[in-house]
């Protein structure tokens, strides 16, 4: 009986299981029996989604997915130039506002002499100016965030400014000058210089300070006013306006929602919907990155305003009081007014969204957007290969091998980022910018671009995007030369004694430290160490863990020299990585770089509203940080994508006839661009010309 | 009885307080922090890195973090940093997710360590010992992630079925008999690869088991006396080599919670092995520190019932 059943058993459970292969449908079946599949687009995603709002997401995943579910109000065109979305157009204008110094002339004077100079057109700045007036007295509430003493966090300390009778002046553009304009025409005495007799209510000590700072004797308020397109539609049939603009702003300012994307909005001053489809936003002080911003989706106040929330608080019999936007079920099934809709998430398997027939633009070629949760790299390619997925996130020695394959296409473009080494400038013997030109020119980037990344990157000379306006081509990298390089350390008083650079008896030695598990940075360091070697430079690597990384070597500023990425925004603001303020410990300009005439640019840069002036101080900006090598510009990487060759982008000629044209990157690299139009054909098409 | 039940029970209760701040000190000691406080973003500023940490209760003294995270475990109300999702309802889906492979995996296991253990103990030194055992320690010491990439290849290749993921993909619309057998089909690879250590561990204890019983008197004692073979191996042999065993089933309980890592991410699975990993990768505390709670837990009540059950089986055993 046992012996039967020992035997049975296996058999049994074997066979119950195996016989499920036959009701599995074949891959020749999914993929080719099926015309729905070719309305599908699968792409294969290493992680799954957070959180599907866009104003409180921050990884790349649940970034993919919004896009398709929300508009911004602008967003970037092929070019790299700002386009409207959900906004047809825009201006930007500036009010500027001064207070005139107590007992000299008074605010009206000061106007009548503006006015005066203006009438007889003698400022050239004149053209500029749309409206001079006198406002009276007004009281300002605000706060600044203090530290809490011996403990962590901030006390919100609130205090009022009495701002007296003020100038205001409205320009056409925004300019950053107005105010030295200003000083040559009525004289630097007619500003008030001293913040204190205006400030009331704020405790003494370092809120106090802190809030002396924030009084604006002379303040510039740029105003952007957007015109919202009409008759878009959310998902959900209700038509947006400038309401859903504002509540998506307030609720990134509200504290309780958490939102990462707080620092990017603080520079605004309120907001304003004069009507259904005008939104002005005033800004408190120039910053220019500011326009940008507005790229982020759009949220639908109807579903999400404080009524809808403390409804669904009490529909999940959550607390209402506790119950903030993270909570909302939104997060997890959102509506937005993007050309996909949201259909069904199942937690690291799936996220699937389908077409939006009313979408503003037009609907999407593809009926269904589906993301698979694929977390490992062979298994996406297998899934590839097999046609149940149509994209994936390829290696470059992954996209290298299907190069040729008549089977696929393969796209590459630069990334919005670079690699380099950085160098600690407080330590020597880095403090020396020969060490670092001679550090560069050892380096032989051009071999760790064709070995480590199969030809796919490029050199970058500076910190700017290199397919942007900003970026300096002019600004060419230093020669891969290593005698010259022991030229400049033998210039910088190295002697090189049985192979190693010495001088006043030590070694040319330091610790190279990076993070460990990423591949090319290990080979990297490899690299580097041997290049220098033959220069005589004796270096030590260290791989550590990331978090410890950052926190034991980064933060704390304790490190020689470091191989890092950053990963840049489009905007050319440079401040937290290189202005000379921001070189304390936990700051992002960890290697402690300071130039004065860079510190003045980019503060410049920031300010300037005018995109041909930004780019002429982004182009010097450029020429001065590589020219001061405070890191050696190793590369920017490649962004690599492989797609099946029967995918094509379809439009509409004019007699209303179906044409297909091959997909093809954008000037930037972006070949996505147009995934709105793309299609999968049941065969490769031919296409003409 | 009752005296050890008591007794028991008390001091598995004070080895889980010691377990819950041991696990709570390491993952809050360790360096990192949760990935919403991302130093490297240009665009933080200290107070807004001050704002997450207090609504995450990172910025009070850790004695009240470990009374606060306790709190709210215990009422429910502890959510992920990630998404701000109830822990339990997202450990509950994973479960679920992971339970089939957890069971399938087990009832693969038992099913065939025990014949394959018991038949070359039966033939010690024969053809189907050496097979067995060559085979064992095969499966022990080849990489799961390297059998599972040669069975997918081989599986996909050879049969062109899908096999990632917990069902094939656009499935939704089919008749209901096919997708339970869908998804019976995609649990045989993961179950499978997830049974090969188990089994091949197994049949080897249950070999040695068997062996040692066969050794003992009584059994020379059967034979000789003429009882049919197949009783006195399958009745009275087996009853005793099977003893250890019961109390196996007790310390299966904590691989409910389990999952591997390896084989779900190969696989696609939305497990909860899954989930840990990218728990401990972003910092998420409240993830990391509940299921490593919970399965100690589990742990401890396995003990306790492999305890009771040995009681239950061995006469000879009085507490």
């Amino acid at each position: 009986m046992v012996k039967r059943l020992l035997l049975f058993l296996p058999l049994a459970v074997s066979a119950l299981l195996l016989q499920s292969y036959f009701w599995v449908p074949t891959f020749s079946v999914q993929v080719k029996g099926s015309e729905a599949r070719l309305r599908q687009f699968i792409n294969a995603s290493t992680g799954d989604a957070q959180i599907l709002n866009p104003i409180l997401l921050t990884d790349a995943a649940s970034g993919d997915i919004a896009d398709m579910v929300f508009n911004g109000l602008i967003d970037r065109d092929e070019d790299l130039n700002y386009r409207g979305r959900l906004a047809t157009s825009w201006e930007i204008y500036e009010e500027a506002f001064f207070v005139p110094r107590p007992g000299g002339p008074s605010a009206g004077a000061l106007r009548e002499r503006i006015e005066g100079a203006r009438a007889a057109g003698q400022p050239e700045w004149a053209w500029n100016v749309t409206q001079v007036e006198v406002i009276p007295p007004a009281e300002v509430k605000a706060s600044v965030a203090v530290p809490k003493r011996g403990q962590q966090g901030f006390d919100q300390i609130s205090f009022t400014v009495a701002y007296p009778e003020r100038v205001k002046i409205t320009l056409k553009e925004v300019d950053q000058d107005l105010f030295d304009r200003l000083k040559a025409l009525l004289g630097a005495d007619a500003f008030a210089t001293d913040p204190a007799p205006y400030l009331t209510g704020a405790p003494a000590g370092l809120a106090r300070s802190q809030s002396l700072a924030e009084v604006q004797l002379a303040e510039h308020n740029p105003v952007i006013v957007f015109h919202l397109r009409k008759g878009v539609l959310f998902h959900d049939g209700h038509e947006f306006d400038s309401g859903d603009v504002r509540f998506t702003y307030d609720a990134i300012m509200n504290p309780a929602n958490l939102s990462p994307r707080v620092a990017d909005y603080e520079p605004v001053k309120r907001v304003e919907t004069p009507d259904r489809y005008t939104v002005r936003v005033v800004y408190k002080r120039l910053y220019s990155p500011a326009f940008g911003t507005w790229g982020m989706g759009m949220l639908p106040e109807h579903l999400l305003n404080a009524e809808a929330l403390a409804g669904e608080a009490r529909r999940l019999k959550r607390d209402p009081q506790k119950f903030t936007l993270r909570d909302s079920g939104f997060n997890r099934s959102p509506i937005g007014t993007g050309p996909f809709r949201f259909k069904e998430w199942r937690s690291d398997e799936v996220i699937r969204l389908v077409r939006f027939e009313k979408y503003w633009e037009g609907p999407p070629q593809y009926a269904e957007y589906v993301s698979r949760i694929l977390p490992d790299a062979l298994t996406q390619e297998l899934a590839f290969y097999s046609g149940t997925v149509d994209s994936y996130t390829a290696g470059v020695h992954q996209v290298e091998r299907l190069r040729k394959d008549p089977r696929f296409q393969v796209f590459s473009g630069l990334a919005f980022g670079y690699t380099y080494i950085g160098y600690n400038l407080r330590r020597e013997p880095f403090g020396d910018v020969r060490v670092r030109r001679a550090l560069t020119m050892a380096v032989n980037t051009r071999q760790i671009q064709e070995f480590l990344l199969y030809g796919e990157a490029e050199d970058i000379t500076g910190p700017f995007v290199k397919q942007s306006d900003h970026y300096n081509r002019s600004v060419k990298p230093l020669p891969h030369d290593p005698q010259a390089a022991e030229r400049l350390l033998h210039e910088a008083g190295w002697r090189k004694v049985n192979g190693v650079m010495r001088k006043d008896g030590k070694p040319l030695q330091f610790t190279l430290v990076t993070n460990h598990g990423n591949e090319v940075r290990k080979a990297i360091a490899v690299a580097v160490q041997d290049a220098w070697k033959k220069i005589g430079v004796e270096v030590k690597v260290d791989m550590v863990e990331w978090a410890v990384f950052i926190q034991k070597y980064i933060n704390t500023l304790n490190y020689d020299a470091v191989i890092l990425g950053w990963r840049m925004g489009l905007d050319p603001d440079l401040y937290q990585i290189w202005h000379s303020s921001q070189t304390g410990s936990g700051q992002l300009n960890f290697v402690g770089y300071q130039n004065p005439e860079a510190d003045r640019l980019i503060i410049k840069i920031r300010q300037e509203y005018n995109k041909e002036r930004q780019v002429a101080y982004a182009h010097q900006l450029h020429r001065i940080i590589y020219g001061d090598q405070p890191y050696t510009f190793l590369y920017v990487g490649k962004a690599t994508g492989l797609l099946d060759r029967k995918i094509a982008i379809a439009e509409q000629d004019k007699s209303g006839k179906t044409r297909y044209r091959k997909i093809t990157a954008t000037k930037t690299g972006n070949y996505t661009f147009h995934f709105n139009k793309w299609l999968k054909l049941p065969g490769v098409p031919q296409f003409e010309g | 009885m009752a005296a050890f039940i008591v007794r028991s029970i008390f001091f598995k209760t004070v080895t889980l307080i010691i377990i819950s701040i041991v696990s709570f000190l390491i993952v809050h000691l360790a360096p990192g922090e949760p990935s919403q406080i991302d130093p490297l973003n240009p665009r933080f500023r200290k107070e807004d890195i001050a704002r997450y940490r207090e609504a995450f209760d990172l910025d009070k003294p850790l004695l009240r973090q470990y009374f606060l995270f306790y709190k709210k475990f215990f009422t429910g109300e502890l959510k992920s940093f990630k998404d701000n999702q109830p822990v339990m309802g997202k450990v509950m889906e994973r479960f679920l997710n992971s339970l089939p492979i957890f069971i399938v995996g087990t009832v693969l296991t038992w099913c065939l360590a025990f014949p394959m253990g018991i038949g070359a103990a039966l033939a010690r030194g024969g053809g189907f010992d050496q097979v067995t055992t060559f085979l064992s320690y095969l499966l022990i010491s080849l990489p799961g992630f390297f059998l599972a990439y040669l069975l997918i290849i081989w599986t996909v290749n050879w049969f062109e079925v899908p096999v990632l993921g917990i069902r094939t993909f656009g499935q939704e619309g089919a008749p209901a008999i096919y997708q339970v057998n869908d998804r019976m089909w995609h649990l045989v690879l993961p179950s499978l690869l997830g049974a090969t250590g188990g089994i091949a561990f197994l049949s080897r204890y249950v070999r040695g088991q068997m062996i040692e019983v066969l050794e003992s008197d009584y059994v020379r004692t059967a034979l000789s006396k003429g009882l049919q073979e197949d009783t006195v191996y399958y009745v009275h042999a087996l009853r005793n080599a099977a003893l250890p065993f019961v109390t196996m089933f007790g310390l299966l309980l904590p691989g409910l919670i389990g999952g591997s890592v390896i084989i779900e991410s190969i696989f696609a699975w939305p497990g909860m092995g899954r989930m840990a990993y990218e728990a401990v990768l972003t910092r998420d505390y409240p993830i990391i520190v509940s299921l490593n709670f919970i399965s100690a837990f589990l742990v401890v009540v396995g003990t306790f019932i492999s305890d009771i059950l040995y009681v239950i089986v061995d006469p000879r055993i009085r507490l």
